[in-house]
């Protein structure tokens, strides 16, 4: 691995980037989006919204008509036209879309609250995915049906990549210090750290409910480590709210990054131009 | 695989390249959406009232929005922060005073304590517990007796410590009404007149209650700094401990070295001096009871007159040590003047008004007013420990 760093010269470098710009792209709005004011937040807000769904959507979509075909393939017979018709249709892809607009909005108010701590991880999060990534198909190539060697790969690595950067923001989570809330009341602890008072918008609305839900969970875990005023179900909700916010972020960042790659490729398949320029129309 | 085949056979024949469709879709999914929760906050926010604060100041209560409440505690921890610097203001010259009236008597005695020491009834006092046992006991015992009792600052230093944690609670008293009236005259005006008050949820803060609470909580701390003051030796230098304090420096240590250098030199010719009077009582009167009183007065005229030669010794010492001690025994007594100042001020003084300002503001976030407090809480860390 090192070796292989090292082997890497300026040139090599240029090409990496340049096979991973759509990665680089999406990672910069991202970035920005999250980093800037407010007002500048608020405008981004829905062109942000729609590519985050957009590339999450793809990734899960791909995934589920590879499941749904190798299904299909284990229990129907070659010449049904059934193939045709359970192929993945209407349903899907709305189901897919709705969950992708939830997804989506769970990632973007998570990086509104996000301290800029947090950013390495997830910068480191989307290097590991592509270097496994990478070592995984070369491994799969030699077994793997070719038209689907990238769809196996993609499927095989959301689930290590995703469970690791959960973990990772679990711990930085745990480790970052909070605001000091033992022995307030629920309310107080509220009143004195809710962000997103100031904004009337919608985007302030969905701040101060990620806000709530985040300083809840402090609150409750604080206080339980305390033992002061906790039942043992409120501190087990702490513990919940905490895996569960931490575990679709890092899910849904994780489906955002394969989804650019598979909108990448596809456009790549498709003549090349249009799915890229799809994510820098979104972003401007 | 192809995305497309799906989206479209779901909005076939329209021109739109097949991307673009799902890009679409996502897009009215979105607007659907923000939509409906846009209007449900618009609904949610026509229903609810921002909350109405009541604060308790100056014994009276104000009704302020949150907004003005905000300002409230963000001017209560402004004039909170700088409240020690101020009670030490106003503490200050008055303890400079009441200490100025307590160490003058002591200062006055300096004299008559050195016309004591140097005068031949106290050096041969002197000489002879040097002599006998432990001059440097007797010396602060002396100190003791001549110095401090006689000037009454005993008495003057009990009384200042009854009359400091009154006089510390008058002024806590006296800032505390201070701040409590300007807030109330800078904050009346900008009341809420609220109508349908019973029925809102009103927070309610008693500024008054915390105020008498922290004063009373910083008065303990006082007492109890006080209290350990007379024992401890490190409050108000009150007596003996004075007095060690006093016999400490650098002429009286000088002093004492030069006497036990006597004694040593004494001790020589004392044993000569009692050798050969026993040797000449033993010879002139060899039976009965009057040889012992006969030695032991030899003994007693040889000692007098080894004595006398050292006394002239000792009176030259006086005239070159008599103006250093004088000189260091008033800087010591003014070294001790501003310990007990510095220990008053320092610790009574700082508690009390560093309780008050922690309390008032543990107490204000406590209910809910100001900014963040500035701790923070690891999780992590606290595992670790």
């Amino acid at each position: 691995m090192l070796q292989w760093l090292k082997a890497l010269s300026w040139g090599r470098y240029g090409w990496l980037l340049r096979r991973h710009v759509h990665l680089v792209l999406t990672l910069g709005v991202l970035l920005f989006w999250s980093l800037t004011g407010l007002a500048v937040a608020e405008i981004l807000f829905l062109p942000v919204w729609v590519m985050a769904t957009q590339l999450i959507v793809a990734g899960s979509l791909e995934a589920a008509r590879l499941r749904r075909r190798a299904w299909l393939g284990q229990y129907l017979y070659e010449r049904s036209p059934w193939h045709r018709w359970l192929r993945g249709g209407v349903v899907m892809v709305v189901r897919h879309q709705l969950l992708g607009v939830g997804l989506a909005l769970v990632l973007l108010v998570e990086l509104r609250l996000l301290p800029l701590v947090c950013w390495p991880v997830l910068l480191l999060g989307a290097v590991a995915m592509v270097v496994s990534r990478d070592l995984l198909r070369r491994r799969l190539s030699r077994h793997v049906i070719a038209r689907h060697v990238d769809a196996v790969t993609r499927r095989l690595l959301m689930l290590p990549t995703a469970g690791l950067l959960m973990i990772a923001l679990v711990m930085t989570v745990l480790w970052l210090p909070q605001p000091y809330l033992v022995g307030l009341r629920w309310e107080e602890a509220l009143l004195e750290h809710l962000q997103g008072r100031e904004n009337d918008s919608l985007l302030g609305f969905f701040v101060r409910v990620g806000s709530t839900a985040e300083i809840t969970q402090v609150w409750v875990m604080q206080n339980a480590m305390q033992s002061l005023r906790v039942a043992n179900s409120a501190a087990l909700l702490g513990w919940v709210l905490l895996l569960l916010t931490q575990s679709a972020f890092a899910w849904a960042y994780v489906r955002l990054l394969v989804g650019a790659d598979v909108l990448c490729r596809e456009g790549r398949h498709n003549g090349g131009n249009v799915d890229r320029s799809g994510i820098r129309g979104s972003s401007s | 695989m192809s995305l497309c085949h799906v989206s479209s056979s779901m909005t076939a024949g329209r021109g739109l390249p097949c991307v673009w469709r799902h890009w679409a879709l996502s897009l009215l999914m979105i607007l659907g959406l923000m939509l409906v929760l846009g209007t449900g906050l618009r609904l949610l926010e026509q229903r609810t009232d921002d909350p109405l604060y009541r604060v308790i100041v100056n014994g009276q209560p104000l009704t302020l929005d949150a907004e003005n409440h905000a300002a409230l505690s963000r001017d209560i921890q402004a004039m909170t922060g700088d409240i020690e610097a101020r009670l030490m203001a106003r503490m200050t010259p008055w303890l400079e005073e009441r200490l100025d009236q307590a160490f003058a008597p002591l200062t006055l005695a300096v004299p008559d304590y050195l016309d004591w020491y140097y005068s031949p009834g106290g050096s041969y006092m002197r000489l002879g517990v040097a002599l006998v046992g432990d001059a440097d006991a007797w010396l602060d015992e002396q100190l003791h007796q001549r110095l401090v009792r006689p000037s009454g600052i005993e008495a003057a230093l009990a009384e200042l410590q009854v009359d400091y944690p009154q006089r510390l609670a008058r002024e806590q008293q006296g800032l505390a009404t201070e701040l409590t009236s300007t807030l109330h005259e800078r904050y009346v005006s900008r009341q809420v007149a609220a109508e349908g008050e019973s029925e809102q949820p009103v927070h309610e803060f008693d500024l008054d209650g915390v105020l008498q609470h922290a004063l009373q909580d910083g008065l303990d701390t006082a007492r109890w700094s006080t209290a350990a003051a007379g024992g401890s030796g490190a409050g108000l230098l009150a007596g003996r401990t004075l007095a060690r304090r006093l016999g400490a420096s650098a002429a009286v240590q000088g002093s004492r070295m030069a006497l036990r250098s006597l004694v040593v030199r004494l001790g020589t010719g004392t044993a000569r001096a009692l050798a050969t009077g026993g040797a000449t009582a033993a010879a002139t009167a060899p039976t009965g009871p009057g040889a012992l009183v006969a030695g032991t007065l030899t003994t007693a005229v040889t000692l007098a007159s080894i004595a006398g030669s050292e006394y002239a010794l000792l009176k030259m010492q006086a005239a070159i040590h008599r103006p250093t001690m004088q000189t260091q025994l008033l800087e010591a007594i003014g070294e001790a003047r501003e310990a007990s100042l510095f220990f008053s001020l320092e610790t009574a003084v700082s508690a009390a008004a560093v309780s008050q300002a922690e309390q008032l503001e543990t107490q204000a976030a406590r209910r809910g007013e100001g900014e963040p407090a500035p701790n923070a809480y690891r999780i992590l860390g606290r595992l670790n420990e």
